[in-house]
């Protein structure tokens, strides 16, 4: 049973933009603020800017990452450093796979 | 609506234990993992994959459906309940939301995957006729949402209309279980990068006992397209210059991903591989204060066949001009 379409107002549309704070990054990955503070000082994640944890904000392409590394933690009870390293070779492969359709 | 068979789709025994659930989830999780799984159908098996386990990975979600089973499913059980007797003092079955902790969330998108079945199982509208405890319910805030949408660059130029289906469930009248699938028409804002996200407030599930609804998080992808390469804002694109447009220079027509025609001046001793810079014509911002990315053209040079007699010459006629030039070696 499909209702017709629901247009969303544009007012209800927000574009994260590199400023995703803590918490925010936190809910949209279902995760603990600790869990991203941890993984921050682990070097695994990067704010874009701020010094203090509470002024740090986050690019979205980072929540991208820590969705990501989120899942291969849970998934495979995965060391933090480990679930980065198969984050970090994710991206290459997308960039590579990016530069190949160069060719 | 048909009922699913958890064990089948990871492979396992109906009397696996909890830790061949979980090596049969793994060991699928990477078959299945979208970057590296040469499989057609690789998303929807995944989201299947994610599912199962979801169920089979939590002890009350598969005593629960253990429960249940085909026959009682056929005949219109929907929960343990409908199958068991009433629980007497221990309170119903109380379903944690969403799952064992990343099992729920597929590589794709969360919950949005779920079939119907699931959210007949175990969506939270079940969660609200077990209430933990018997007592009153408290209002708890919708979950959120995420979805996957892909995009052409063009879309970035210009803004896009997309509409995105969800599923979830509601609690109707009577208190029954209804699956409810909304569809949304979300406009996308020009300006828009590989990896955004865009933040729909309120429209994610809704929320329970006057909680507020969750929010809904799209993740925008352009499709791959040979024509361009995208980084961030930027884009690439390939200009094709015959020999005499690279050596001599040129005023040369190029369309922009926009579909602007512009005139672009090749300068001379122009070799494949230099890149022309436009600024401002890679994708917009999508903000005053924010730059517009550049795009760039990469120069590639044409070499057309020698087919007729004065073609021939011609080209003999340019070898003769540079008798020094060795390509293997300059450079």
């Amino acid at each position: 049973m499909t209702a017709s379409p629901i247009t969303v107002p544009a007012e209800l549309i927000e574009l994260l933009d590199d400023a995703l704070s803590l918490h925010e990054l936190a809910q949209c990955c279902r995760v603990t603020p600790e869990w991203v503070l941890t993984h921050v000082q682990a070097g695994v994640l990067q704010p874009q800017h701020g010094h203090a944890a509470a002024d740090w904000r986050f690019a979205s392409t980072t929540l991208v990452r820590a969705r990501r590394i989120v899942q291969l933690e849970q998934t495979y009870d995965a060391d933090p450093q480990l679930a980065a390293l198969a984050a970090d070779l994710m991206e290459e492969v997308a960039r590579l796979r990016r530069q190949l359709g160069d060719l | 609506m048909e009922f699913k068979d958890y064990y089948q789709i990871l492979g396992v025994d109906k009397a696996a234990g909890a830790d061949a659930v979980k090596k049969a989830y793994r060991k699928l999780a990477r078959k299945y993992h979208p970057d590296v799984s040469k499989a057609a159908d690789a998303p929807q098996r995944m989201a299947e994959v994610n599912e199962a386990y979801a169920v089979l990975g939590d002890a009350e979600k598969r005593a629960a459906y253990d429960t249940v089973g085909a026959q009682a499913w056929a005949q219109g059980a929907r929960s343990g309940d409908d199958v068991r007797p009433p629980p007497g003092w221990n309170a119903g079955y109380e379903f944690t939301q969403g799952g064992p902790a990343g099992a729920g969330a597929s590589f794709g998108g969360d919950g949005a995957d779920f079939s119907e079945f699931f959210e007949q199982m175990f969506g939270r509208a079940q969660a609200g006729r077990h209430p933990r405890g018997g007592g009153a319910q408290a209002s708890m805030r919708g979950e959120d949402q995420h979805a996957r949408i892909e995009l052409a660059l063009i879309d970035a130029y210009l803004g896009a209309t997309r509409q995105i289906s969800l599923r979830g469930a509601r609690l109707d009248e009577h208190g029954h279980v209804v699956p409810e699938e909304r569809t949304l028409q979300v406009s996308i804002p020009k300006g828009v990068k590989e990896g955004q996200l865009i933040r729909l407030a309120g429209q994610g599930s809704p929320g329970f006992n006057g909680g507020a609804a969750g929010d809904l998080l799209l993740e925008l992808h352009f499709t791959p397209d040979a024509r361009w390469q995208i980084d961030g804002r930027d884009v690439t694109q390939r200009l094709r210059v015959t020999p005499w447009e690279a050596a001599l220079g040129a005023q040369v027509p190029v369309t922009t991903p926009e579909g602007t025609a512009v005139e672009v001046t090749v300068p001379a001793g122009s070799g494949t591989g230099r890149k022309l810079r436009l600024k401002g014509r890679g994708i917009p911002a999508p903000k005053a204060d924010a730059t517009p990315g550049d795009l760039y053209l990469l120069l590639e040079t044409a070499v057309p066949g020698a087919i007729t007699p004065e073609q021939k010459a011609a080209w003999q006629a340019l070898a003769k001009a540079y008798p020094g030039f060795d390509p293997r070696t300059a450079g």
